[in-house]
C-alpha cells in the first residue's frame, strides 16, 4: 500500500480511538456532575474541589507515576525533540486525573487532557507499526485532532489547532491524514453523543458599529489573556515554593477554588452552562458582578492548575472570554446608552475567540472553534478582527504563548525546518573530526614542524601521552614568530608556546549553544573534550555541510 | 572516540557493589564510566521507536551529599580516571528528566524498576527488558556480588541476536585479551547448522582464532547445561530469541540464565549495533 494511503488509514483509526477517549471523558464528567450535584448545597463541601485535585495529583504521581503538567506542552515537546514518542500511560492518565479535578468542581477544561490522550494513542499506534519519525508525528497530530474534534464536535477546529499548535507545519503530507482523523473523531462523537453543537446557534445581525467595537474588545481580551497567563505562572511559582507535599498543595488550591465557588458558583467546573446563558443573552448579573467573575475565574483557574490539579486551559479561556465580552458590551452600553450594538451574546462569542487566540497565540484556532461550536458564520468579520488583534497584542507583551513559554525558555520549542530544529537534530558526535594529530607538551619545535608538514590542519591539540588528558592547543599562528629562526627549533618546547586557556566543547553539548559560543568568541573551530580527554575538533565548515544535508532531509521528507 | 558506559548510581551498599562491577567492566574494556546520580525517582529514555520510563525506588535518592565522593572513590580505586557525572539537560516534565541513549554500554541492576528486595531473585525488571529490546547498546546486568571475570562465555543458540552476541563476544575477547568459550544447546539444529550460521555471518575466521572451546550439549536440559559455564566468566547472550507465546509460557532465556548462573551478563538486544 502507498505510504500516504497507509498513513491516512491508520490516521482514521487513531481518530476513532481518540474520539472514543474524548467521549469517555465527557461521559465521566457528566457522571461526576450528576453524582455530585445533590451535594453542592452544603457549604462545607467547598473542600470537594480540594479532594478532587488531591486525588488527581496522587493518581498521576503515585499510581501512574507520570510527571504532571498541562498536557499540551508535553505533546509539543515530544514532537519537537523526540519525533512524537509518547508513553502509553499518557493515553489514559490525564483522562482520569482531569475527570477527578473537573468533576469535583476544579476550574479547568477537558480539552488538553484529551489532546494528550489522543496524541499518545497516535504515538503508540505509530510505535506498534514501527513507523518512521515523520509518520509518527503525523499520527500524534491525528490523535490530537481527533480528540479535539470529538470533544467540541468541531472537526475544522481540531485540524487547525493541531496544525497551529502541535505540529507547527502546514504541509499536505500532514494535513490530509490529520483532516481524516479529525472527521473520524467528530463522527464518533456524533454517533455516540448526537450531533450537538456546544452552544445554541443564534442569528446575530452584525453591523459596522459592532465590527468597530470589536477592536476595543480585542484590546480587552488581550489584557485579560495576559493577566490569565501571568496569574497561572505566578500561582505555579508560588505553590512550588511552599514546603508542602504536592498533594497537600493540590488540596489547598482546590479548597480555595471551592471557597470562591461558594460565593460565585459560575467559576466551578468547565463552566459551559454560564457560556450558554451568556450566548443566549439570559445571563442576569450586572456589569460589576461580571467584572468580578472575570477576576474570580482567573483566580480559580490559577489555583486549580497552578497548585496541582489536572486539566486544560481551553474551557476556562472560553468562560473568561465570554465574561470579558459580556463585560465589554455592558460597559459600552453604560457609556453610550443609545448605541445600537448587536446582542450581548455576540460579544460573548467574540470574547471567547479573543481569549483563546490571545492565550494560545493561534488566531485560526480561535476563529474556527467559535464558528463551529456556535454553528454560524454571521460573526465571522468581527471574529477575525478580534482574534487577529488579540493575538498580536498578546504577542507584543508575551512573545510566547501560554503553551510554549516554558519550552521557549528552555530552548525546546523547535519547529520543522527552522534553524533551531536543524541544529537540534545534529549532535556533536556526528560532527566531530577525529583525524587530528595530537602532540605532547614536551615536543621540540623542530619536531613539531615535521608534524605540521605531514598534516593539513592548522590546529594541534596538546595531549598527555600517558593519561590522554587534554592540556591545550597550538595554532599555526602561535609558532609563526619562531618559524624562521632555526636556532629555536631545538630550544623551544611546545609547552612554552601552547595555549592552555582554550574554549572546549563537551560531546553532549547542544549544537546551538556551541555555535553561539563560536560566534561570541569569533572562533571557527573548537576542541571536543570529554572527561578531560581530547575527542576531536568541531568546525564551522563541517557544521555547515551537515547543516545543509540535514535541512535537505527535513525539506524533502 | 572513547566509549562510555552509563551507570545509574545508588549510594547504598548494594549500589556501590553494582558500581564496582561496572568499574571492573570499564577497566577490562578500557571504556569510560559515565555516572548518573538521580535527583528524581523517575526518568525517561527516548529510543528510536520507544520511550521507556524507568521508575526507581527511593533508595536511589539516598545520601546525595556523599554519592559523588563514594562513586569517585570506587571508580578511582579500580585504577580508572576521575569519572564523569551526567547531568540531565532536558526534561519532559519538571520532575522527569530525559536521559540520552547514545552510550556504548549501560549497566542495569537485576531490576531497575521494582523494589530492591527483588534484586538477586532471578527477576529482570520489565523496564530493563524494554531497554534491552530498544537499545543500540548492550546492557550489563551484573551479578549480585562483585566478582572479577577471567574469561568470556557466549551462549550461542543460532538466532540473529545470538549471532550478534557471538560477534560481541569475539570483539570483547580481542579487546581485553581474555579467552572465549561458546556454549550451545541445540534444540532443532545440528552442529553443522550452527557452523553454517557462523559461516554466513562472516565469523568463521574470528571464531576459529578466538574461541577456546565450543561446548554443544544436547543430552541434558538447558538449565543443567548452564552449570558448565565458568562461574567467573562474563556471560554474553542475545535477548528476544524466543517467540512471544513461548516466552510467556516458559519464561525468557534471559531470565532462566540469570536464575541459574551467578555470572554477570551482557545482553545484546535486537537493535544492537556493534561499537567495539
Amino acid at each position: 500500500m502507498d505510504d500516504r494511503l497507509l498513513l491516512i488509514a491508520i490516521g482514521a483509526l487513531v481518530g476513532v480511538c481518540s474520539g472514543l477517549a474524548a467521549v469517555a471523558l465527557n461521559t465521566g464528567l457528566h457522571f461526576m456532575a450528576g453524582a455530585l450535584s445533590g451535594l453542592r448545597a452544603h457549604w462545607w463541601l467547598f473542600v470537594l474541589p480540594g479532594i478532587g485535585a488531591m486525588l488527581s495529583s496522587l493518581f498521576l504521581e503515585k499510581a501512574i507515576r507520570e510527571g504532571a503538567g498541562h498536557g499540551v506542552p508535553e505533546v509539543v515537546y515530544s514532537v519537537s525533540r523526540h519525533g512524537g514518542l509518547m508513553r502509553l500511560r499518557s493515553a489514559f492518565s490525564r483522562l482520569i486525573s482531569s475527570c477527578l479535578t473537573i468533576g469535583s468542581g476544579g476550574s479547568a477544561g477537558p480539552e488538553a487532557p484529551v489532546v494528550m490522550s489522543g496524541a499518545s494513542i497516535g504515538s503508540n499506534v505509530a510505535q506498534f507499526f514501527s513507523l518512521n519519525e515523520r509518520q509518527r508525528i503525523a499520527l500524534v497530530g491525528c490523535g490530537s485532532a481527533g480528540a479535539l474534534a470529538a470533544i467540541f464536535n468541531a472537526p475544522i477546529a481540531g485540524l487547525v489547532f493541531t496544525i497551529e499548535i502541535i505540529v507547527g507545519e502546514w504541509s499536505a503530507r500532514n494535513i490530509v491524514p490529520i483532516a481524516v482523523a479529525s472527521v473520524a473523531g467528530a463522527q464518533v462523537s456524533r454517533l455516540l453523543q448526537g450531533n450537538q453543537i456546544a452552544f445554541t446557534h443564534l442569528r446575530f445581525e452584525v453591523g459596522i458599529t459592532a465590527t468597530l467595537a470589536a477592536i476595543g474588545l480585542a484590546v480587552v481580551t488581550a489584557l485579560v489573556s495576559i493577566a490569565l497567563t501571568r496569574a497561572l505562572r505566578g500561582s505555579h511559582h508560588v505553590s512550588g515554593k511552599l514546603p508542602l507535599p504536592f498533594w497537600v498543595r493540590a488540596f489547598l488550591g482546590g479548597c480555595v477554588v471551592g471557597a470562591i465557588g461558594l460565593v460565585l458558583p459560575e467559576v466551578l467546573g468547565e463552566g459551559y452552562h454560564s457560556i450558554r446563558q451568556m450566548v443566549e443573552g439570559s445571563f442576569a448579573p450586572g456589569l460589576g458582578l461580571v467584572f468580578l467573575l472575570v477576576a474570580a475565574k482567573i483566580a480559580a483557574t490559577s489555583f486549580t492548575l497552578g497548585w496541582g490539579g489536572s486539566g486544560g486551559i481551553f474551557a476556562p479561556c472560553l468562560v473568561i472570554g465570554s465574561f470579558s465580552g459580556l463585560m465589554y458590551h455592558r460597559f459600552l452600553e453604560m457609556l453610550w446608552p443609545g448605541l445600537s450594538l448587536v446582542n450581548e451574546g455576540c460579544f460573548a462569542l467574540l470574547g471567547m475567540a479573543g481569549l483563546v487566540s490571545g492565550i494560545l497565540q493561534a488566531p485560526l484556532t480561535g476563529i474556527f472553534l467559535i464558528v463551529e461550536i456556535t454553528g454560524g458564520y454571521e460573526t465571522i468579520l468581527p471574529l477575525i478582527l478580534v482574534s487577529a488583534l488579540s493575538t498580536t497584542i498578546c504577542h507584543a507583551w508575551e512573545p510566547a504563548s501560554f503553551y510554549f513559554r516554558d519550552l521557549v525558555e528552555k530552548g525546546q520549542y523547535l519547529r520543522p525546518r527552522t534553524d533551531a530544529k536543524v541544529l537540534a537534530d545534529l549532535s556533536i558526535a556526528e560532527l566531530v573530526e577525529t583525524d587530528c594529530k595530537t602532540v605532547p607538551r614536551s615536543m621540540r619545535l623542530g619536531e613539531f614542524i615535521r608534524v605540521i608538514q605531514q598534516s593539513h590542519r592548522n590546529y594541534f591539540p596538546v595531549v598527555d601521552p600517558e593519561t590522554g588528558q587534554f592540556e591545550g592547543m597550538i595554532h599555526l599562528d602561535d609558532i609563526r614568530p619562531y618559524l624562521f629562526d632555526p636556532l629555536l627549533y631545538e630550544t623551544v618546547f611546545l609547552e612554552q608556546i601552547m595555549e592552555t586557556d582554550v574554549e572546549t566543547v563537551d560531546i553532549h553539548d547542544e549544537l546551538s549553544v556551541v555555535l553561539a559560543r563560536m560566534d561570541a568568541k569569533g572562533l571557527f573551530s573548537m576542541p571536543v573534550v570529554s572527561a578531560d580527554r581530547f575527542i576531536g575538533m568541531i568546525s564551522k565548515a563541517t557544521l555547515l555541510d551537515k547543516y545543509r544535508n540535514e535541512l535537505m532531509v527535513q525539506t524533502l521528507h | 572516540m572513547e566509549m562510555q558506559m552509563l551507570h545509574i548510581f545508588r549510594n547504598t551498599p548494594l549500589g556501590r557493589e553494582m558500581l564496582l562491577q561496572s568499574a571492573y567492566f570499564c577497566k577490562q574494556l578500557e571504556i569510560l564510566p559515565l555516572i548518573y546520580i538521580p535527583d528524581y525517582v523517575k526518568f525517561l529514555m527516548y529510543f528510536e521507536n520507544d520511550v521507556v520510563q524507568v521508575d526507581l525506588d527511593a533508595s536511589y535518592l539516598k545520601a546525595p551529599d556523599s554519592a559523588k565522593a563514594h562513586a569517585s572513590e570506587i571508580i578511582q580505586g579500580m585504577g580508572l580516571p576521575q569519572p564523569r557525572f551526567f547531568t540531565p539537560k532536558h526534561f519532559t516534565a519538571s520532575t522527569l528528566p530525559d536521559l540520552p541513549v547514545d552510550f556504548d554500554f549501560m549497566c542495569c541492576p537485576r531490576s531497575i524498576s521494582d523494589l530492591s528486595s527483588k534484586i538477586g531473585l532471578g527477576y529482570i525488571g520489565p523496564r530493563v527488558r524494554r531497554i534491552v529490546k530498544s537499545a543500540r547498546f548492550p546492557v550489563l546486568i551484573p551479578s549480585a556480588v562483585y566478582k572479577p571475570w577471567t574469561s568470556i562465555a557466549v551462549l550461542f543458540g543460532g538466532s540473529s541476536n545470538a549471532v550478534k552476541a557471538l560477534r560481541l563476544g569475539i570483539r570483547l575477547s580481542r579487546r581485553c585479551g581474555l579467552p572465549l568459550d561458546v556454549f550451545s544447546h541445540p534444540e532443532n539444529r545440528s552442529q553443522k547448522d550452527y557452523e553454517n550460521i557462523i559461516q554466513e555471518a562472516g565469523l568463521k575466521d574470528d571464531f576459529d582464532n578466538y574461541v577456546r572451546t565450543w561446548r554443544i550439549s544436547e543430552s541434558r536440559p538447558f538449565q543443567e547445561n548452564l552449570y558448565e559455564i565458568p562461574h567467573d566468566a562474563l556471560l554474553v547472550l542475545g535477548a528476544y530469541g524466543h517467540g512471544l507465546i513461548k516466552e510467556l509460557l516458559f519464561g525468557s532465556t534471559m531470565e532462566i540464565v540469570q536464575t541459574v548462573t551467578p555470572n554477570s551478563m551482557l545482553i545484546v538486544g535486537p537493535n544492537y549495533r556493534a561499537v567495539i
